[in-house]
C-alpha cells in the first residue's frame, strides 16, 4: 500500500519508527514532514491533502495528543479520520467508517502499541454493505 | 451546564446511563437520541447534538457509538465544532485547556463506565487555557469551513435515508 504520513515535532520520533516498521512491511511510505518543525495543522494538512488527490490508500499523522489532527482532518471534505489509541479500534474504524486517515498521539500511545495499531489499521479492509449510508451521510456533511 | 448528547443504536444504554450520571450532578440533559437499539445511523445523532452546541442551546456536547469514531467525526464536521474522540483522561484535558473542544467523543465498546465518566468529569470542568497562541490554532481550525447548508436541516440526509428504505444498501 502507499501510506502518506506526517508528525509535528512532538510526534517526529514515533514517525521515524513507523516509517521503518512500514518499510519492514513492504509499504511505499511518501513522507509529507521530513522536517521536523512543522505543528500539527500543517503536518495534518499536508497528509489530508495527499489523500484528497488519491495519491496514497492511507495517511498516518503523529502528534502529542492525537486529538488536533483529528480535528481538523475531520474538516476536511471526503475525509474520515480516527484518533486511535487501541488495535480494536484501528481495525474496526476501516471496517465500519472506511476511515482514509488515523491519527496517532505520541505522547499518549506507547511506541509499542503505535506499531500495532499501524499493523491492524493496514491489515483491515472496509466492509461495506450497511455501513456506506453511514460513510455517504459523512461526505456529503464535508 | 447544559449538555447536549447523542448515540447510535449500539451503546443506547451506555448513552442512558451517561444521562442518568450527569443529571445526578445537577446537569441540564439534552438527549437527541438514539432512544432505543433499532438499528439507524451514527452521523444523524451526532450533526444533532453537535448543532445544539452551535446553538448555544447547550454549553458543550457528548458523543457516543462503538468506536466512538463515526459519531465524533460527524460532530466534527458541523461548523463551529470542535470534537475530540478521546480514550483517556489527559487527552481530554488537553482538548479542552488547549483547543477548546466543544464536543467529548467515547468509543461505548471501547471506554469503560468508570473512564467514561472519569473523561465527562474532566472535560467539563477543565477551563480553556486562553492564550495567543491557542487562540491562533483554534481560529485556523475554525476557518476550515464544512458545509454551512447542512446546518438545522432535519432532512438534510433524507436521500441516503430514501435509497436505504429502497435496499439501496446491500446487507441492510
Amino acid at each position: 500500500m502507499k501510506i502518506a504520513i506526517g508528525s509535528d515535532s512532538k510526534g517526529f520520533e514515533l514517525k521515524q519508527q513507523i516509517k521503518e516498521l512500514l518499510d519492514r512491511l513492504g509499504h511505499e511510505v511518501l513522507d509529507q514532514t521530513p522536517e521536523a518543525n512543522l505543528d500539527f495543522f500543517d503536518a495534518t494538512t499536508k497528509v489530508v491533502s495527499v489523500i484528497q488527490k488519491e495519491q496514497a490508500d492511507r495517511g498516518i499523522i503523529i502528534d502529542e495528543y492525537g486529538a488536533g489532527p483529528f480535528m481538523v482532518a475531520n474538516k476536511h471534505q471526503g475525509i474520515i479520520c480516527a484518533n486511535v489509541f487501541d488495535e480494536h479500534s484501528a481495525k474496526m474504524t476501516i471496517g465500519h467508517n472506511n476511515t482514509s486517515v488515523i491519527a496517532i498521539g505520541a505522547g499518549i500511545v506507547g511506541p509499542k502499541l503505535a506499531e500495532k495499531i499501524v499493523e491492524a489499521y493496514l491489515d483491515a479492509a472496509y466492509d461495506g454493505g450497511r455501513h456506506q449510508i453511514r460513510v455517504d451521510m459523512l461526505n456529503k456533511m464535508c | 451546564m447544559k449538555i447536549s448528547i447523542g448515540c447510535d443504536h449500539i451503546v443506547t444504554d451506555e448513552k442512558n446511563n451517561l444521562v442518568a450520571y450527569l443529571e445526578g450532578k445537577g446537569h441540564e440533559v439534552i438527549d437527541n437520541g438514539t432512544y432505543d437499539k433499532e438499528r439507524t445511523h451514527y452521523p444523524i445523532y451526532g450533526k444533532k447534538t453537535a448543532e445544539k452546541v452551535t446553538s448555544g442551546e447547550a454549553d458543550l456536547g457528548i458523543v457516543v457509538c462503538g468506536t466512538g469514531v463515526g459519531i465524533s467525526v460527524s460532530s466534527n464536521k458541523v461548523n463551529g465544532i470542535r470534537s475530540a474522540l478521546v480514550g483517556d483522561v489527559e487527552t481530554a484535558r488537553y482538548a479542552k485547556e488547549v483547543l477548546n473542544a466543544n464536543v467529548i467523543g467515547m468509543g461505548g465498546r471501547i471506554v469503560g463506565e468508570g473512564l467514561r465518566e472519569n473523561i465527562i468529569d474532566v472535560f467539563l470542568e477543565s477551563e480553556y487555557q486562553q492564550s495567543e497562541e491557542n487562540d491562533k490554532m483554534i481560529e485556523r481550525i475554525d476557518a476550515l469551513v464544512a458545509n454551512e447548508e447542512a446546518k438545522n436541516d432535519d432532512h438534510y440526509f433524507d436521500e441516503f435515508l430514501e435509497k436505504w428504505d429502497n435496499g439501496g444498501y446491500p446487507d441492510k
